[in-house]
């Protein structure tokens, strides 16, 4: 279907050989070639696949297809907002956002203003690669070596609080312990990671603004405070916002492994609600409402933090 | 350049992470199956779960198609995920042209689409086949969507449940064999208390849990307490198992356990392998589940612990004086025939063909001993299997799962065991027949059940869970009982009992 579309914009464009357009694209013609794949890749993998959306308002049945199911309107809409577990799923997804956004979010910032003051560049090298690489162990490891250590049975905490005397925490089994465990876990993995971007944004920063600001005798803090932040800004806004745009993608996995019937309450999230209502019990069309819903929620937050972005004399991302 | 990255930002925000796959483009299928000359080989296409961890060699395999002139392709799916993957193959239309159903909680989300025709009836064909005929129709009735046959099934004990434990820790602290769960409570308290291994440390529970509340130890606890089968006969009709008294003592009875530090404590998050782990390596002495599984936690406790010693009981008494254990309906695996895979009845009877030919005797204990002499010998008329695990992990295990039928049906070989405490864990799982908890909405057949049941009994599930660590009192799961009611299960159970009623009146005429 999309294919067909751009067919159909190519020879309208044949139509009128004169046209401006036409002869722009002729003469970069090499420059959009290039993006073509791209182009390809996003219809194909994703505007593509968002026809699939409309079984959000059928009743989709496997073996009817979308073209034969029924459709019922608003109905799957109707019931996630009826459904009990709507408020507490969406509060929980609000909080863990929220403390994504206080606790993980400056970390990656943090670290890169120390690295970005290490002298000798072999030791930073050496530091930078070591935070990386949790970055790429999956969450079902990080997330065993977290049951492993906690664990009430032999979990080498527990066996360290046993041994200072102290009672012994059933971290996994309580629901007051699920947030802050989730929030570490992530800046466990991801910190370093997050470092890349700002690195990369103060190598950008011209040596001169420190050169002249040593010369006025401004100590290192101070050179941070007044050159450094600053310079890295743009970024900091624009990472900002794009970590808004995932507002509602808190990590399935890592939160699915470690949901279990004592933490519910806190740690059940839109994205593990699709999957136990969606696909372990073949309700498709209700968890494709879920999902839709929560990307509109998204979207939302994006635009919204954009604009504030900008009103704030930002860049923004668009 | 901010710009593009908004655009991608705003796709990406508006693909949905669900799965909106377009289920229409239902696949070719294939094989071409008997379509073909009947000289070359039958193409057929498997999806089945996987029990080991390791992909398995296809020797076994190579000798299957070689004795029924077939070519499989078989789609190995880790167990783990098994369901999942199914649902999300049905989803799309990617069925292949043999699924196996791991139980029948699978065969119930498979009801809708069975009922919308897109699976083949085998029923009036299996008499054309020399073995497949032999199956049996109370097993079948059993696997029946209205009355008609879709599927082939595995035959499994119809139940399997009952206790294991450390029989050489029991002596040492000269303890008797348990009759009753408080008997059975005092081997697991001592276990814990007096230092069973001996070596001067409390470091021993006395049972090993998991994260399930049917096939870990609490069903079966539940069941010698007297509580039904997940539905029971309450004034005349049906209700949920949790409804009954015997439920809530049974939680009771596992809360003291985890008070007391008797149960692992972390139960509701520990894995099936975990769970074991604390067996065999001696931190735990009870095991409360499927007794077959003695061989296996044998097998492996026995090269680390030479002086371990296994037993298996059965028919404990709870408190009412009275035993009982629930049963499965007869059958473990089923396998079903989509019609979006296997085009023409044609093909349907290629594939049925080859199963015919997979039942026959010499074939049966090809995929579930292997190969004699390499993976299993004859002593007593028996099969006798090696002791390499494995060689019979990798080479035979898998295929297991593909057996139609079962010793009552397919003439294979009865097996011998060497190890004499299996053997006995055979003969209590055929002496459990005699005090089986059937399940008797298992003929029966409820629409909400089979829409939100699954959800519904994760309420119950995480309630039990809570009650049992302590978060939750009585009260608290009265509470969560009514909103199971309120959310579909009153109307579960009204279907339910309207089904009841209605099969029991035509049993009379």
């Amino acid at each position: 279907m999309g294919q067909s579309a751009v067919t159909s914009k190519v020879s309208i464009g044949g139509s009128k050989p004169k046209s401006a357009l036409l002869r722009r694209l002729v003469k970069n013609r090499a420059l959009y070639l290039m993006i073509l794949p791209g182009l390809f890749f996003f219809l194909i993998f994703k505007y593509i696949p968002m026809f699939g959306l409309v079984i959000a308002f059928q009743d989709y049945k496997p073996y009817l297809g979308v073209l034969n199911s029924p459709w019922v309107g608003l109905d799957n809409f109707r019931r996630l907002f009826e459904e009990p577990m709507f408020f507490r799923i969406l509060s929980n997804t609000l909080i863990l956002f929220g403390m994504n956004l206080v606790f993980y979010f400056p970390v990656p910032i943090l670290l890169a203003l120390m690295l970005n003051e290490v002298r000798r560049n072999g030791f930073k090298r050496v530091v930078q690669t070591l935070i990386y690489i949790p970055h790429f162990m999956s969450w079902v490891i990080i997330v065993s070596i977290t049951f492993v250590m906690l664990s009430v049975d032999r979990g080498i905490v527990n066996e360290m609080l046993a041994a200072m005397g102290l009672a012994k925490v059933n971290f996994l089994l309580n629901a007051d312990w699920f947030r802050p465990m989730y929030i570490l876990q992530i800046i466990w993995r991801e910190a370093g990671w997050g470092t890349i971007i700002y690195l990369a944004a103060m190598a950008a920063i011209d040596p001169q603004l420190y050169e002249a600001a040593r010369m006025d005798g401004a100590s290192r803090f101070r050179q941070m405070w007044h050159i450094t932040l600053p310079s890295i800004r743009g970024v900091i806004v624009m990472l900002l916002i794009l970590k808004i745009g995932d507002v509602l993608e808190l990590g399935f996995e890592q939160v699915y492994l470690l949901l279990n019937s004592a933490n519910r309450e806190v740690a059940e999230i839109f994205d593990t609600y699709v999957y136990t209502a969606g696909l372990k019990q073949g309700q498709y069309s209700f968890s494709t409402a879920v999902g839709f819903f929560k990307s509109i929620v998204g979207l939302i937050l994006v635009m919204a933090a954009n604009w504030l972005a900008k009103k704030a004399g930002e860049e923004g991302i668009y | 350049m901010w710009k593009k990255n908004g655009a991608l930002l705003m796709t990406a925000a508006l693909s949905v992470t669900a799965i909106a796959g377009c289920g229409s483009s239902s696949k070719e299928a294939q094989g071409s199956g008997g379509a073909q000359t009947p000289a070359g080989p039958t193409k057929i296409t498997i999806m089945a779960n996987l029990h080991t961890a390791e992909v398995p060699s296809d020797l076994i395999e190579k000798k299957v198609e070689e004795a029924t002139n077939t070519q499989l392709e078989i789609n190995w799916v880790p167990d783990g995920s098994y369901e999942e993957k199914m649902n999300a193959s049905l989803a799309t239309g990617t069925l292949p042209q043999v699924v196996y159903l791991k139980n029948q909680s699978s065969l119930i989300l498979f009801k809708d689409a069975i009922r919308n025709n897109q699976f083949w009836e085998i029923g009036p064909l299996l008499k054309d086949y020399p073995n497949l005929k032999n199956l049996n129709q109370t097993i079948l009735n059993n696997t029946a969507v209205d009355g008609k046959y879709y599927a082939l099934y595995q035959e499994t004990p119809l139940s399997r449940q009952g206790v294991i434990y450390r029989k050489d820790w029991a002596d040492a602290l000269g303890i008797e064999p348990p009759k009753t769960t408080e008997d059975l409570y005092k081997m697991m308290k001592a276990f814990t208390e007096n230092d069973p291994d001996k070596n001067g440390k409390k470091d021993t529970i006395g049972l090993t849990d998991r994260n399930d509340l049917i096939y870990g130890a609490f069903k079966t606890l539940a069941s010698y307490f007297g509580t039904p089968n997940s539905w029971g006969e309450k004034d005349g009709k049906l209700a949920p198992d949790f409804t009954f008294p015997n439920y809530v003592e049974t939680m009771k009875y596992v809360q003291r356990l985890h008070k007391e530090g008797i149960i692992n404590q972390d139960f509701p998050v520990t894995s099936k392998t975990d769970q074991q782990n604390l067996f065999i390596t001696g931190k735990a002495g009870v095991y409360i589940g499927s007794m077959a599984d003695v061989i296996s936690l044998w097998q492996k406790i026995n090269p680390v612990n030479k002086n371990a010693k296994l037993d298996v009981v059965n028919r404990i008494t709870g408190p009412q004086g009275t035993t009982g254990i629930w049963s499965i309906p007869g059958y473990g695996t089923a396998m079903l025939f989509p019609k979006s895979a296997v085009k023409t009845e044609k093909d349907l009877r290629a594939i049925l063909t080859f199963y015919d030919k997979l039942m026959s005797p010499e074939l049966t204990n090809l995929i579930y001993f292997g190969v004699e002499g390499t993976h299993y010998k004859l002593q007593d008329g028996k099969a006798a299997v090696v002791d390499d695990i494995k060689l019979t992990d990798r080479d035979v295990k898998p295929y297991q799962v593909l057996m139609v039928g079962g010793q009552s049906t397919n003439g294979m070989l009865k097996p011998y065991f060497s190890y004499d405490t299996k053997a006995k864990a055979e003969e209590l799982i055929l002496d459990n027949n005699k005090v089986l908890i059937n399940d008797p909405t298992a003929p029966l057949d409820s629409k909400t059940y089979t829409e939100k049941g699954v959800r519904l009994q994760d309420i119950i599930k995480d309630a039990t869970y809570n009650f049992i660590i302590g978060k939750i009192d009585e009260a608290g799961f009265q509470k969560e009982v009514d909103r199971w009611k309120k959310e579909g299960g009153d109307k579960i159970i009204e279907e339910y009992n309207a089904a009841y009623t209605k099969a029991k009146s035509e049993a009379k005429k």
